[in-house]
């Protein structure tokens, strides 16, 4: 029992170390999302490996003095109080639940499972709305430490554990798939998760196809470059790292090598000063691409093998 | 920004290391198989950035090792058929779990009772795109909802970030043919 306890202490120490940053709020997800989401991104990756709170619910019930399988909101706090140190716990039960609740888990032991959950659904209907959050964020909390995730639940809703990690599990969703919303232009105005999903599904098709249609570009390019590839992609990396380029010549038509019939033997000299001019003069070459295409290339394999490229 | 930035960066290098391995290798390709050992060593480096383990890396990996075994074996045949029992090969090949969605289907036919409520029909409409994302991304059929939703955010940011290479990598060698 102490190390399950010490372990969920040090589990949780984690956890806070991560969601105080994050969320300063009540709902933690929202104030992630008030960050751009490249970096959300990263800052999600990390509390997915650290913590998998829902999980413990039943758990600890188990392991812990109190017999109660299943509870609500402060009662969580409860059983982690009963675990380590119960004044602490008492202090922010009075607050949630307006008093009374300090002798409530021994007068809950005593009772059976089905008057208990009458009991509960009782008190959450008695008392005061509450807000849903994932996170802790009582006021008297500085220090505490808990070991599992803290959900408050709204008035008249579900209060088992199950349907409440079901909650959890589904907010957690709903932040990420608001995140990709963002990610994905012209998802923000769409309400529904079905359509936003097409747009996804659309989005990733588009990428998935633009990946192929550039790579057959550069398939057919490619035995011309080869021989100079170090240089230029020397060039490259270093115009990459400067700006980003604007798609204008995406767009432009490649003649498929079937429909080229000329088969002429090309001889491009080589020289290293000649790369960095196109380079920086991009912009301005774009109305030069359409004519010498014409007599460009065909990527036989016969033309290859007759030049000295190695 | 930053962040797509040193991602490109990253991508970049890698893809440059693997082109040059495979142009080394082999001198008389034909343009589909060309286009081939591009995308395999863009994929390749594209699933190799940012040191993260995420599913649908290392569903790319086992991917690619598969087409690549696949690739010596029968090196003698046409590259078009060819890529098309590589790619049977490699979606057969994958041992990992049991066909859900083969299952799934099943039930469908013998479902009887269809309920006509709203929150149904939405539910059935969500569960049809995401099976269909799964579908699109690599190693997306084991992959849990909460999952996917992550993986698919991964997956869009790095394939903007190839795209971009790769569009830049196109447009300095059509400059570079044209220029002298």
């Amino acid at each position: 029992m102490e190390q399950t306890t010490l372990e969920s202490i040090q589990f949780n120490e984690e956890i806070q170390g991560i969601m105080a940053p994050a969320s300063e709020t009540a709902n933690s997800f929202t104030a992630l999302l008030e960050l751009p989401p490249t970096q959300v991104v990263e800052l999600l990756h990390s509390p997915e490996i650290t913590g998998k709170p829902p999980k413990p619910y039943p758990l600890t019930c188990d392991t812990g003095n109190l017999t109660f399988p299943s509870n609500t909101t402060a009662r969580f706090s409860v059983l982690a109080g009963e675990n380590k140190n119960s004044p602490e716990v008492k202090d922010e039960v009075p607050e949630t639940e307006g008093g009374g609740c300090v002798s409530d888990p021994t007068i809950e032991n005593k009772k059976s499972k089905g008057a208990k959950r009458k009991e509960r659904e009782k008190k959450v209907k008695v008392s005061s709305k509450k807000i849903k959050s994932i996170g802790d964020e009582n006021s008297g909390n500085g220090g505490d430490e808990l070991p599992y995730v803290h959900v408050r639940v709204r008035r008249g809703q579900a209060t088992d554990s199950h349907s409440l990690a079901e909650r959890a599990r589904r907010e957690k969703i709903n932040a990420r798939m608001k995140l990709l919303q963002e990610l994905v232009p012209g998802c923000n105005k769409i309400s529904g998760t079905a359509l936003v999903l097409d747009k996804i599904i659309n989005h990733v098709q588009s990428l998935q196809h633009e990946v192929e249609i550039l790579s057959m570009k550069l398939a057919a390019v490619n035995p011309i470059i080869d021989s100079n590839l170090e240089s230029i992609l020397a060039t490259e990396g270093l115009s990459l790292m400067d700006s980003n380029f604007p798609a204008t010549v995406a767009p432009v038509v490649w003649p498929e090598t079937p429909h080229n019939g000329n088969r002429q033997q090309f001889q491009l000299p080589w020289q290293s000063d000649a790369f960095h001019q196109p380079l920086w003069g991009r912009g301005e070459n774009n109305p030069n691409f359409m004519t010498p295409e014409n007599s460009l290339l065909s990527y036989d394999s016969s033309a290859n093998s007759d030049k000295d490229w190695s | 920004m930053r962040n797509l930035s040193s991602l490109k960066k990253e991508f970049l290098r890698k893809w440059i290391k693997g082109l040059r391995k495979y142009n080394s290798q082999k001198k008389n390709m034909n343009l589909l198989e060309r286009k081939k050992a591009i995308k395999l060593s863009a994929d390749l480096a594209m699933a190799s950035t940012k040191d993260k383990t995420t599913l649908w890396r290392k569903a790319l990996f086992a991917n690619t090792s598969t087409k690549i075994d696949d690739e010596q074996d029968m090196s003698t045949t046409s590259s078009t058929p060819q890529k098309k029992v590589i790619r049977k090969n490699s979606t057969n090949s994958y041992p990992l779990r049991k066909r859900i969605t083969g299952r799934r289907k099943i039930l469908r036919r013998n479902h009887t009772k269809e309920r006509v409520e709203a929150s149904f029909i939405a539910m059935r409409l969500v569960k049809k795109r995401t099976r269909k994302l799964k579908s699109l991304l690599p190693g997306g059929k084991f992959m849990d909802d909460s999952c996917l939703v992550d993986e698919t955010l991964d997956y869009i940011e790095s394939l903007k970030a190839q795209v971009e290479v790769m569009r830049c990598l196109v447009t300095s060698s059509e400059l570079f043919i044209n220029q002298p």
